[in-house]
């Protein structure tokens, strides 16, 4: 299994697990904001109530002490005038103790109550008014007791009668009971509240308690599922990284991810069985480690021309045209850890986020080696085959135009005749064993086109030179019509298709006829056009012609002695050097093949 | 005299086939051998005007015959043509090698003497001029 893989995928899924906390811990946030809010709302209530109830409970203490302090008052008034009376009946002095130990006591409990009353201004004003009648009745009391001390029992049997100290204390006693009925009333009213107040702060807090189980209750059930929905989501997750990883290892490519830098992330079990890496190893270290320097190198001049900008001999080489969206697929030299090196075709992608930016490159690769292996064998088998074939080509050919000379002695008519066909044929064949060999060879790429910058016009006269006395056999005539410019090719091919094109319209010319040979430049490229007027192709083989044996006409092999690769061999050609070839056609009206090649171009071999 | 060629090839059709055209439409003196070593010891005891030696041979090829025909003092300046199929060869690299230049295969038999004889520089082929005191040494 791959390490460095494994790796990143828990960190994926690291975050995601982040993600998904996340998500609980906003809930959870939630859920206590609207908990907190309403058991403060409901503190709140308690709070206010409890000390409103308090407050109460105060306010009734006072009443209650305001109703004693007014029945003390009744009572020492009581004692004090029935002491009065005891004395004047008796004239006991020891009788009046209790009248002078009220009066003393009587300043005190007065001061209290107005004390006590001064926040209340109605029991003020009614104490206000209820201090003149007891004042009044202390001055009565007074009388009696001077009366009895100075003139004696009847005197203060007069006073006793005049009636005046029942009326004083009557009024004295209908004042202290109405405060204390309407202080009783008001205590009645006020325990009442109290009990309202204790009853609706149990309430409230009833409910706090209530709604604090549910909240909590609410909160568990939803960190439960939560907790639940991630594992879920976890193991789907995992799953899914699993067949990933599975897809990603099971690949028969290589695949290595880097960052911008060219840094590598993440490689493929291919990867490690292919460079004999293990992935850790790998990881963080650079992309170029596994490429040949050399190679990059080179790559990078090539790009620094293609592309006119400098683009470095390094990772550079590899990223660049990818990093500007262009796919690009190159074929290039990755090396094994031992050092041992294998051709691959690499894939190199721009890996974007989101937001488009670059995250880094993709690196696929195929292994070529089999590929080449096998591009090898096939070639080495047409090289012997060709061989094989010429060496007895080579004495057949050379036997009949040995015969068809005339060297070793003339021959009979018929034989002469029989001997220039086998002579022939056995051209024809040498040059199908020619083509094939050719056409194999610029296919395969085992040919490097040797490009140097030739001009243009020489091209041209060097093609027409070499058909030009198969032209005049035939009654031809070439015209040549050159442009200035100069392509960067190799010459003997690039003249080697010309003739080829040319050597075909010699073929498909009527005897006198002017095949026109013109090159035009354009902006970046130059093309070629050979001209005939010869008997045309018709619109559904213009494509064809150029596979191999692939002629107009089944026929013509034998007619016109071509072997059917000649058009093959000329796409090939002009497809190594980043060209195109094509024809336009009119039925009995005559062809026109074009070559396209760049002007000095880089046109880079694939080799 | 006629001048003197040492066709080396194992092919023995091709050697009859050299042989005739240079003998008879070039009208040179043809000795053949059919491997690199009985060429090497045709080429030091007959000393040849010029050798005609295929490239692709069983055993001493081509390219080692002609570095032991460089190498030996006696055939060292005896020129050496090589005869090869077209596309095998790179020209060049045979002439670095000490050859003075090369055929291609199939030949044409009614060309070969002149070819020959262009390549050698020796104007026009035996028959004609048929003259002994040019080029050996």
């Amino acid at each position: 299994m791959n390490e460095r893989t494994g790796a990143r995928s828990q960190t994926i899924s690291k975050v995601m697990i982040m993600v998904m906390i996340g998500r609980i811990r906003l809930w959870i946030i939630a859920a206590s904001v609207v908990s907190l809010a309403a058991l403060s709302a409901v503190s709140w209530l308690s709070y206010r109530n409890t000390k409103e109830l308090i407050a109460a409970n105060q306010r009734l203490a006072q009443a209650h002490k305001l109703i004693e302090d007014l029945a003390a008052l009744h009572v020492l008034l009581d004692d004090a005038e029935s002491s009065c009376r005891d004395y004047a009946l008796s004239g006991r002095t020891e009788s009046l103790k209790p009248y002078e130990a009220s009066l003393a006591q009587l300043d005190t409990t007065m001061q209290v109550l107005r004390r006590d009353l001064a926040a209340d201004p109605n029991r003020s004003r009614q104490l206000q008014e209820l201090e003149p009648v007891i004042k009044a009745r202390l001055e009565a009391m007074k009388e009696l007791v001077q009366a009895r001390t100075t003139s004696g029992l009847e005197a203060a049997v007069r006073v006793l009668q005049s009636d005046r100290g029942k009326r004083l204390t009557d009024e004295i006693r209908h004042g202290i009971s109405i405060v204390q009925t309407e202080e009783r009333n008001d205590l009645l009213s006020r325990e009442r509240e109290s009990r309202e107040r204790a009853r609706s702060t149990i309430l409230a807090v009833g409910v706090t308690c209530l709604l604090g189980i549910v909240l909590l209750l609410t909160a568990s059930l939803v960190i439960v599922r939560l907790n639940r929905q991630s594992e879920r989501d976890h193991e789907a997750l995992q799953n899914a990284e699993g067949i990933q990883r599975t897809i990603l290892n099971s690949a028969a490519y290589s695949m290595i991810s880097t960052d911008k830098a060219g840094l590598i992330l993440t490689v493929n079990a291919a990867t490690e069985r292919w460079l004999q890496y293990r992935g850790a190893e790998l990881a963080g270290s650079s992309i170029l480690r596994l490429h040949d320097a050399a190679e990059l190198q080179s790559r990078g001049v090539q790009l620094t021309r293609a592309m006119g900008m400098p683009v470095g001999g390094d990772y550079q080489a590899l990223v660049t045209k990818a990093g500007y969206g262009v796919a690009d697929d190159l074929e290039c030299t990755y090396v094994r850890k031992d050092g041992t090196r294998f051709p691959v075709s690499l894939s190199v992608t721009a890996l974007r986020t989101g937001g488009n930016d670059l995250a880094g490159y993709l690196m696929i690769a195929t292994d070529l080696s089999e590929q080449r292996a096998i591009e090898k064998m096939k070639d080495e088998f047409v090289s012997i085959v060709s061989h094989e074939l010429r060496t007895p080509l080579t004495s057949i050919k050379g036997a009949l135009g040995l015969l068809v000379g005339g060297v070793t002695g003339p021959l009979p008519p018929k034989a002469g005749e029989m001997a220039q066909i086998a002579l022939s044929n056995s051209d024809r064949l040498s040059r199908l064993v020619d083509d094939i060999l050719d056409l194999q060879r610029i296919e395969s790429g085992r040919i490097t086109m040797d490009k140097r910058l030739c001009d243009v016009a020489a091209l041209m006269k060097e093609s027409s030179e070499s058909v030009r006395l198969v032209a005049e056999g035939e009654g031809v005539t070439i015209e040549v019509s050159p442009c200035a410019g100069s392509i960067n090719a190799d010459q003997e091919r690039i003249v080697q298709a010309l003739v080829n094109l040319l050597g075909n319209a010699i073929k498909f010319s009527p005897r006198g006829d002017r095949i026109e040979f013109a090159a035009e430049r354009t902006d970046r490229s130059v093309m070629f056009r050979v001209e005939d007027n010869g008997r045309g192709i018709p619109k559904d083989k213009l494509e064809t012609i150029f596979e191999r044996f692939q002629q107009v006409d089944a026929s013509d092999a034998r007619e016109k002695g071509g072997t059917g690769l000649g058009l093959a061999i000329v796409r090939s050609i002009v497809q190594q050097h980043n060209g195109r070839v094509w024809a336009e056609s009119e039925l009995s009206r005559g062809s026109k093949f074009y070559i396209q090649l760049p002007l000095e171009s880089d046109s880079m071999t694939t080799e | 005299m006629p001048r003197t060629l040492l066709v080396i090839d194992d092919d023995r059709d091709i050697r009859q086939v050299a042989k005739t055209s240079l003998e008879l439409v070039g009208g040179f003196q043809v000795l053949v051998a059919d491997s690199g070593q009985r060429g090497l010891a045709i080429a030091r005891e007959a000393r040849p005007d010029a050798i005609i030696l295929d490239l692709m041979m069983p055993d001493l090829d081509g390219r080692k015959t002609l570095a032991q025909l460089k190498q030996t003092p006696e055939t060292a300046p005896i020129p050496v043509i090589m005869l090869t199929a077209k596309v095998q060869a790179n020209r060049q690299e045979l002439v670095g090698q000490g050859a003075v230049g090369v055929l291609v295969k199939p030949f044409d038999p009614m060309q070969l003497p002149d070819q020959v004889c262009e390549i050698l520089g020796w104007g026009s082929s035996g028959k004609d001029k048929n003259r002994s005191d040019a080029a050996e040494e």
